[in-house]
């Protein structure tokens, strides 16, 4: 590809585009990242567009033509770049400008100028004029041109969708250093706080935007992430918790006004109904009760009710537990176990809602953190999780030359060999058979790998084995004494029930499920001799990219130490994943 | 990275254990699979560039 700018004249920041709304971010010289809010005050800025009598609205203001200008105003649009009319579902437009097929591509059209006539405007021009808005926002606030992005997007967003948004961007005077996955920016962007320890997890990013639910399965090794699998659903979404309270509102509406008609069944009543139900929603998210208020929503009446949160809790159920279905079905699909899971990072805007954070944490072990504002004081807001990593990696980049940050970037140097067994230590007893696994290196690691494990000796010191061995991960179910049964044919045909489900485990006691090792492969025997009381022994594990390892024993603060070499098997490596 | 620490003691050495310097190999690593890791964070960076470099953990501490 191109040599594109000077790094030296770059200013980069990151962009989060999503289909609902888009942010804006830089990491200042402190290497903390900031949100920056636009002319509006909005840090989280709807990508929408619209046009009255020529003039471009954009953001929060254009949200607000949706009631009388729905026509000439363009929203959700991010999913149509780079694809095919026939295979693009444009229900969320239903309510704005519908996208249209445009030769090979999508168009909308629109009154964009003083004129009359209607203009066909393509979904990279409309995405061009978005992006070059938020450029604006973003140089007004920083006080140069910005030039330069990395650019989120989500982890099935194909290279031809890729090139379509880098070709929008660069016609706003964005140069595109990076496309990262959202996730993964996720991920980065808690592990760039100062306080962040590096550790080897499993963490799963859970996204609820507002079209569409995002799960990611993510292995990360000493700061190096690998995707394990992903999910995508696009009926588990904002919209989805919107329409609970429109309809819920509706119905009040009707109760209380017979004669007012139902608020759905006339496009400015809905148009209006849908944005005050969306306000309410993140209103619940911090206080109990939230109240509605609508100036002649239907019929020319004016309407006010309140909700509070235990009721929209309720409505909500189900969407809740299908957002907890598809984070399960990830970690499932990753062929791990919830025991397996250190972490879950809730991120989109809809993981501001307390009960999904709950709702989450008890489908999973007491261990898995969720990472989720109702649930540790210290959350990032999950509406910000894309951009804060963006923004980080585009520190990270913005002075290397274009072509070096492709180089880095491609397969050559992504691609590696993962360790399929965890590598580890036998303590206590030699023995595989009753000597406790305890891993140092884990599955699922990017070859090479250094890892220094330390290792507490027998109280008297003296001589002692140090087994190396591969160990993998087994799953120990322990059953409750089983009860005498007693009516439990009558509850076997009504297992459609979340709720009943859990009663009957519950009755029966639940089974205990606990993460053990099982050793699969000996690696290596090794002796150190003659160690102080008390004295600890640190083992370093050296594995290079073609299945080598080089072993270091020895104990701390004594002298000399045994040195090992393992090779790899000698068969050819498995396919990729 | 910080080390792993692991409390629970070695065994003792059993009586008649020898072996030539002290270390004996036994068996092979399993084969590896190859996956994409992500282009994304200081970590990778410093991967990349060992990579590309065809230097060692140990060249790049220096
Ligand atoms: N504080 C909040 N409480 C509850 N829901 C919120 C809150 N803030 C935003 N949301 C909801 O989050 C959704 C937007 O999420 P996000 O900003 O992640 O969107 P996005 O990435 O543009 O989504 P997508 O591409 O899926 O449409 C909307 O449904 C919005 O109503
Ligand atoms: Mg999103």
């Amino acid at each position: 590809m191109s040599a594109g700018n000077d790094p030296a004249q770059r200013v980069a920041i990151g962009i989060s585009f999503g289909n609902s709304y888009s942010s804006i971010a830089f990491t200042s010289g402190e290497g903390k990242a900031e949100v920056i809010a636009n002319e509006d005050g909005d840090r989280q800025i709807p990508s929408i567009l619209s046009y009255v009598e020529g003039e471009e609205l954009h953001g929060g203001q254009a949200k607000g033509q949706l009631i009388r200008n729905s026509k000439n105003t363009v929203a959700y649009f991010r999913d149509f770049l780079g694809q095919e009319f026939k295979n693009i579902d444009p229900t969320p437009c239903h309510q704005s400008a519908h996208p249209i097929q445009n030769k090979s591509s999508i168009a909308f059209q629109i009154r964009d100028t003083e004129a009359e006539d209607q203009n066909t405007v393509s979904v990279s021009e409309i995405t061009t004029r978005h992006l070059k808005r938020l450029r604006n926002s973003a140089s007004d606030y920083l006080g140069k041109t910005v030039n330069a992005a990395v650019v989120t997007v989500p982890t099935n967003f194909s290279n031809t969708q890729k090139s379509a948004l880098n070709k929008a961007a660069k016609d706003a005077g964005i140069e595109v250093l990076q496309f990262i996955n959202e996730p993964v920016a996720a991920v980065l962007a808690y592990d760039a706080r100062p306080q962040a320890q590096l550790a080897d997890k499993i963490v799963v990013v859970a996204d609820l935007g507002g079209t569409r639910s995002d799960i990611a399965v993510i292995a990360s090794r000493g700061g190096i992430y690998t995707i394990l699998a992903t999910v995508h659903d696009y009926e588990v979404s904002g919209i989805q918790l919107d329409q609970v309270l429109m309809d819920y509102f509706a119905k009040e509406f009707i109760k209380k006004h017979k004669s007012g008609g139902d608020p759905r069944e006339n496009d400015r009543s809905l148009a209006k109904l849908k944005l005050e139900s969306e306000a309410v929603k993140k209103s619940l998210s911090i206080g109990t009760t939230a109240n509605f208020s609508v100036e002649s929503l239907a019929g020319g009446i004016d309407f006010t009710a309140t909700i509070n949160r235990t009721r929209y809790e309720l409505l909500a159920s189900k969407h809740f537990a299908a957002f907890t279905r598809l984070v399960a079905h990830a970690v499932e699909k990753a062929q791990l176990d919830p025991l397996d899971v250190t972490e879950i990072i809730l991120a989109g805007g809809n993981s501001n809602s307390p009960k999904i954070a709950s709702t989450i944490t008890n489908a999973f072990p007491g261990a898995t953190v969720v990472l989720a504002p109702s649930t540790s004081p210290t959350a990032i807001n999950p509406s910000e999780l894309s951009v804060r990593g963006a923004a980080i990696q585009a520190s990270l980049i913005q002075e290397f030359e274009l072509e070096d940050i492709e180089q880095s970037t491609h397969p050559m140097v992504t691609v590696t060999p993962h360790l399929s067994h965890a590598v580890g230590v036998l303590c206590i007893s030699g023995d595989e058979t009753s000597g406790v696994f305890h891993p140092i290196v884990d599955a699922e690691t990017p070859l090479p790998v250094r890892r220094t494990a330390l290792i507490t000796t027998p109280r008297e010191g003296g001589n002692v084995l140090i087994k190396l061995a591969e160990g993998a991960r087994h799953i120990k179910v322990t059953k409750p004494e089983p009860k005498p049964k007693k009516e439990k044919e009558e509850k076997d045909d009504d297992d459609d029930d979340d709720e009943d489900s859990d009663e009957d485990e519950s009755e029966e006691g639940e089974e205990l499920r606990e993460k053990t090792w099982k050793v699969s492969n000996v690696l290596s025997e090794a002796a150190l001799r003659g160690l102080k009381k008390g004295s600890k022994v640190e083992v370093q594990i050296n594995i290079s990219a073609d299945l080598n390892a080089n072993c270091i024993f020895r104990e701390v603060g004594g002298k000399g130490g045994v040195r090992g070499l393992l090779s790899g098997s000698k068969v050819t490596q498995n396919g990729s994943a | 990275m910080a080390s792993v620490q692991i409390s629970l003691p070695l065994p003792v050495l059993p009586e008649g254990w020898s072996c030539e310097k002290d270390f004996k190999a036994i068996g092979h690593l399993s084969q590896t699979n190859d996956r994409n890791i992500e282009p994304v964070g200081p970590h990778f960076l410093a991967h990349a560039r060992r990579k590309r470099h065809r230097r060692t953990f140990s060249e790049d501490d220096r």
